[in-house]
């Protein structure tokens, strides 16, 4: 266990327990609402995008697979739950329609679609917000790491499968709501989705799986499959001559890290209210590379340090200063590569120098 | 031309129309044409009828103008003088010109003048004259014009016009567009058997939509049925055939475009191994500087509009090449050796090159203009060609050809060649490689500049243009092969083609999503793409 | 041949028209040291890849303990039936220590679920020890590999090599960039594995080769031109010609 939950871990770890304590402490009535409101929801997205963060972190900073369409797992598992809150609000809808959602009775259709159904349950719901998302990324990896395809030619197929599920899903045809996505959530669970109470449920919940998905992370990168994987992100051949069937445990990392993107994307649909296609542009997806190379490639706590980092100044620079925010985040790109190639939590830790140097911490050098 | 209206007016037309043929002698042609034009406000809507019917009779030439301003209304006479009239519609009010001569009268103020009026019958009866008349008009494209009416309409009434106009035709097209419009207006008269035989024979070989709308009536015309069955057999395979021709050329269209697009990031990938994200932003910062070129020009110089592209584009080379070589030796010279680094980075900026243009120039589309050479289009048998599209897939030829050239026969080009095939051994041989990496991410950002010229004249101009071709100029790259040019051209034609002939069947959009599933399934066959770099350099 | 253990025969194999290994057969018994040499392009790393099943020969045999086609095997499975290869620029996992390179080289599961769940038994800890020892990197024990020396890296290699236990090793130009007296370790160090194992050395520095003191194959042009003594071979008159010109 030691070795799972080192030192940073532990100090993020009661980092975020503070916060998931304090926050809807001090935006409580009792505290005199000392934080506003919306800061629950706000930091419950910020710690969906770090859990995203970590799962891409899995993949590229463990094993060197830069995924440039992680944004599209995430978003597969926000529609998961976005089809199951939309369910959810029966006849309230606009049109009143008992079963079908409102885009659907737009749409002059007269049943809901085969896959659709089952989402009126929950369980069925968060299971498919794991499962779509695991088995595409298993059926692309099992194509792309079979014949070996990798470095940036990876990245670019990643990135158009993102481009083209985004094509898809802005067809009306398709069935998830075309350009508008899924919106109009009423509750989940039978709890009223815009109640104080639920935000915080759902806020809490988005912490404790951030924290899941961490240790589940570390848990991996401190076995000896994780060394695997090290392996095989600094010298391919070398694990290949060693016997080590690279393709596997390229798609086990990979499937892993999906379905934790798809479970961050169905905790943060309900506490936004809306899934649309633009969660599949590659833009997206490769905002969270920036998110994972400014926390600190490979540290997993830097990754998501770096996610609620950048997401809090995009907050902050799109409310006061809109016009700068993409000058913001395309000189981060520029900068980090150049000159924190370890991000902010490696030079930190080289900065204090009382920390080890993380081993299976950010490589010197990726590999193509 | 409305069938109920023309009905009861084609005992008349058929004999105006004979007239027409005898072709009266000119000179008391002339002096009646004169007198009956001064009578037409006269009277009521009867009368006019007969004016009109005298007028038609004269076969003047003039006669057609003068029917089309009756039947639109702008046919007037003056009040002060009882002048006849044409008003035309300008600007600043109305000016009023002779109905007879043509010559400029001034303007008319709205209450000198009072519109000759007509009523339905009249109006039909215009048209139909117009018909008529435009079958003989002086003007080709006119006569073109009228026996295309006519084969729409198959009237049979029309016939005996048609054989008068046929026998005075002289232009074979015209004269074939004639017969042809004739054996749509035999069909529908019942004519003799033979005559009908020969007739579907003609539409056949016409072989179009027209000629398609023609037959299809006649399907179930026993005398016939064979006949007709076989040409309409004949026109859809004929009709096939252009669709494919057409979408063939959509693909290549589509294709130049990409490969343009492509070709620049080919280069960069294949000499530097570098991703250079920013590469649409580039072909953006081309379309922009055609579209400040244009500014300028209509601006100061309107003249030179027709050479505004000529001008923009070594501008477009050198301000993306600029910005190219600025981003090598900013950024991309730090990170060799690490691929997705770099890929980042140019991320970045092209996000920081996005912001900029939409902070200086606004986030809306700029609308950049066609030189009169490049507007318009032109037919080849059924297919249209724009000529836009052609000057792109001409110039992206060019462009093709030019660089190859460079590479193959300059020294530059040998140079980046040793860099590209063994990079330590070429810097051994005292080349300056750190300048031919400047020069050849210069070479790849001048490209996509030009690239952006073309395409500002067949997209919209925004901030976000780049950001559109992005996803596809990689899968060109990927699909075609990185680092050789060859793989841009065969990837951007193939990718291009496959694209258009899947739209028909799927929509443009499933069409794209099945292209893109092709890709990534077609790179676990060929991870390097159609045209793979071989030797040591793939290695890397 | 009875009892080989590689058999390589007729094999051929071209790249764009070029004929890297032409007509090539060779035998390695079990136990055996064998020391390729060759000048640049003779087809010695080819020839490697075709044995560990990286490149498919174009035609020919190339049997494992007579049984088993090794044309149809890849760079997994051949690994798996005890080939293991050195590269001749150090493939070591450089941020990764200097003890799990070795602990991820050890004979053992190799699947997902193994590594995920498996744990550092006392015996494989006491196995690194001994390697550790056998290669002179006790001290780097908990070094990054990555900080290694270029001569610690060729060691390092070899006894992830040894940690394989592999039937056949396969060593490029294990002297490369190594002191005088590392290059003589060296091939002390494969003398004395020798037996246990085979091993096929590719080698360039004749007197590595010499202090191998084995059996010498000598490529030229995917071919072999002469096998014997060092003492054989160097008399041979074309090997002459070849090494040192016309």
């Amino acid at each position: 266990m030691a070795r799972i939950i080192d030192r940073r871990m532990a100090i993020f770890l009661a980092g975020l327990f503070i916060l998931t304590v304090g926050l809807p402490v001090a935006s409580s009535a009792a505290a005199g609402e000392l934080a506003p409101a919306y800061l629950v929801s706000l930091v419950g997205k910020y710690l969906c995008y770090a859990l995203l963060a970590v799962a891409l972190d899995l993949v590229w900073g463990l094993c060197g697979i830069l995924s440039l369409g992680h944004g599209a797992f995430f978003a597969l598992g926000g529609y998961a739950m976005g089809m199951h809150l939309m369910r959810q609000i029966g006849p309230r809808g606009v049109y009143g329609d008992p079963v079908l959602p409102d885009f659907m009775v737009f749409l002059n259709w007269q049943e809901l679609p085969w896959f659709w159904l089952g989402f009126d349950s929950f369980w069925f719901a968060a299971l498919m917000a794991m499962a779509a998302p695991g088995l595409l990324a298993f059926v692309f990896g099992w194509f792309a790491f079979r014949s070996r395809v990798s470095g940036v030619y990876l990245s670019i197929i990643t990135q158009a499968m993102t481009y083209a599920l985004m094509l898809a899903f802005f067809r009306n045809e398709m069935g998830f709501g075309g350009n508008n996505g899924l919106t109009d959530f009423k509750e989940i669970l039978g709890l009223d989705l815009t109640a104080a109470s639920t935000r915080t449920g759902l806020f809490a919940a988005s912490a404790l799986a951030l924290a899941g998905g961490l240790l589940i992370a570390r848990w991996i990168a401190a076995s000896k499959l994780g060394r695997v994987l090290v392996a095989i992100r600094d010298a391919e051949e070398r694990a290949r001559f060693l016997g080590y069937r690279v393709e596997h445990y390229k798609l086990f990392v990979f499937a892993v890290s999906a379905v934790m993107a798809g479970v961050a994307g169905a905790l943060y649909v309900p506490q936004v209210g809306i899934i649309n296609p633009g969660e599949f542009s590659p833009a997206n997806s490769i905002e969270i590379v920036i998110w994972v190379a400014l926390g600190g490639r490979g540290t997993l706590v830097g990754a998501a340090l770096g996610a609620m980092l950048v997401a809090l100044a995009k907050t902050l620079l799109t409310a006061w200063l809109p016009e700068l925010w993409l000058f913001a985040l395309g000189g981060l790109f520029v900068l980090v590569t150049l000159w924190l190639p370890r991000g902010v939590l490696g030079a930190l830790e080289d900065g204090l120098g009382r920390l080890r140097p993380a081993r299976a911490a950010a490589p010197e050098e990726a590999r193509a | 031309m409305k069938n109920v209206l023309a009905l009861p007016l084609r005992p008349y037309l058929a004999a105006l129309l004979t007239a027409l043929a005898l072709m009266m002698p000119s000179a008391s042609r002339a002096a009646g044409f004169e007198e009956l034009v001064a009578r037409l406000p006269e009277g009521g809507y009867s009368d006019r009828a007969q004016t009109i019917d005298a007028i038609a009779r004269t076969g003047d030439p003039r006669a057609a103008q003068l029917f089309e301003a009756l039947l639109e209304g702008r046919l007037h006479a003056r009040k002060a003088d009882g002048r006849v009239v044409i008003l035309v519609e300008g600007a600043a009010g109305a000016t009023a010109i002779d109905a007879l001569s043509g010559e400029s009268l001034g303007e008319a103020p709205a209450r000198s003048t009072e519109r000759i009026k007509v009523n339905n019958r009249l109006r039909g009866m215009l048209r139909s004259a117009i018909g008529a008349l435009s079958l003989t008009s002086p003007d080709r494209e006119t006569r073109l014009r009228a026996a295309q009416s006519v084969l729409k309409s198959g009237d049979p009434a029309d016939i005996e016009a048609l054989d008068a106009a046929l026998s005075a035709e002289s232009d074979r097209e015209v004269a074939a567009a004639l017969a042809e419009a004739r054996a749509a207006a035999i069909l529908n008269a019942k004519a003799p058997v033979a005559e009908r035989r020969a007739a579907v024979a003609i539409l056949a070989a016409r072989g179009d939509a027209a000629a398609q709308a023609a037959l299809a009536p006649h399907a179930s015309d026993p005398a016939i049925v064979a006949e007709v069955a076989a040409a309409l057999a004949r026109i859809e395979r004929t009709q096939r055939m252009w669709g494919v021709a057409q979408n063939v050329w959509y693909g290549l269209s589509l294709g130049s475009v990409l490969m343009l697009a492509a070709i620049g990031l080919a280069i960069t990938f294949g000499v530097m191994g570098v991703i250079n994200m920013a590469h649409g932003e580039l072909v953006m910062l081309g379309a922009y500087t055609t579209f400040a070129v244009q500014e300028a020009i209509r601006g100061s110089a309107p003249w030179l509009f027709d050479f505004s592209l000529l001008i923009a584009a070594p501008l477009a080379m050198l301000v993306a090449g600029g910005v190219g070589i600025a981003i090598e030796r900013g950024i991309v010279r730090h990170l060799y050796g690490r691929p997705l680094e770099t890929l980042l980075a140019t991320w970045g900026v092209s996000l920081i090159l996005q912001q900029a243009v939409r902070t200086i120039f606004g986030p809306n589309n700029r609308e950049v203009g066609n030189p009169s050479w490049m507007s318009g289009a032109f037919e080849i048998g059924q297919m249209t060609v724009t000529w836009s599209r052609l000057w792109i897939l001409i110039f992206a030829l060019a462009v093709f050809f030019a660089l190859l050239l460079v590479l193959r026969r300059s020294f530059f080009g040998l140079q980046m060649r040793a860099v590209t095939q063994d990079r330590p051994m070429a810097a051994e041989m005292g080349i300056d490689t750190g300048r031919v990496d400047a020069l050849t991410f210069g070479l790849g950002a001048g490209i996509a500049g030009l690239a952006g010229v073309a395409l500002s004249q067949i997209d919209n101009v925004s901030p976000n243009l780049g950001q559109s071709y992005i996803v596809d100029s990689f899968m060109v790259v990927v699909f075609g092969g990185a680092g050789n040019l060859w793989g841009a051209l065969a990837g951007g034609f193939g990718l291009g083609v496959v694209n258009k002939f899947l739209e028909p069947w799927t929509g443009a959009v499933l069409g794209k999503i099945l292209v893109l599933a092709f890709i990534i399934l077609f790179i676990q066959k060929r991870p390097r793409g159609l045209f793979a770099l071989r030797g040591r350099a793939a290695e890397a | 041949m009875s009892g080989s253990l590689l058999y390589l025969s007729g094999v051929s194999k071209s790249f764009e028209g070029f004929r890297a290994i032409d007509n090539l057969s060779l035998v390695v018994l079990p136990g055996e040291l064998r020391a390729v040499i060759g000048p640049n392009g003779a087809g010695k790393t080819t020839m490697m890849d075709i044995v560990t099943g990286k490149t498919r020969p174009d035609e020919g045999e190339v049997l494992w303990k007579e049984t088993v086609d090794l044309t149809r095997a890849d760079e997994v499975e051949t690994a798996r039936l005890g080939i293991g290869r050195k590269f001749q620029k150090p493939s070591v996992i450089e941020s990764l220590t200097v003890a799990e390179n070795l602990e991820l080289a050890l004979k053992g599961p190799r699947g997902v679920g193994a590594t995920l769940f498996g744990r550092r038994t006392r015996e494989e800890a006491r196995e690194i020890e001994r390697l550790l020892a056998l290669v002179r990197l006790e001290e780097a024990r908990d070094a990054l590999a990555g900080s290694m020396s270029h001569g610690q890296k060729q060691w390092l290699e070899i006894g992830m090599l040894l940690a394989q236990d592999p039937e056949l090793l396969l060593v490029d130009e294990p002297a490369a960039g190594m002191t005088d007296a590392e290059t003589m370790r060296t091939a002390e160090l494969l003398r004395e594995i020798a037996g246990r194992h085979a091993v096929v050395v590719v080698e360039h520095d004749m007197e590595f080769v010499r202090a191998l003191g084995c059996k010498v194959t000598v490529l030229h042009q995917g071919r072999v031109l002469a096998e014997g003594s060092l003492a054989h071979v160097s008399a041979n008159a074309e090997v002459i010609e070849v090494y040192l010109g016309r």
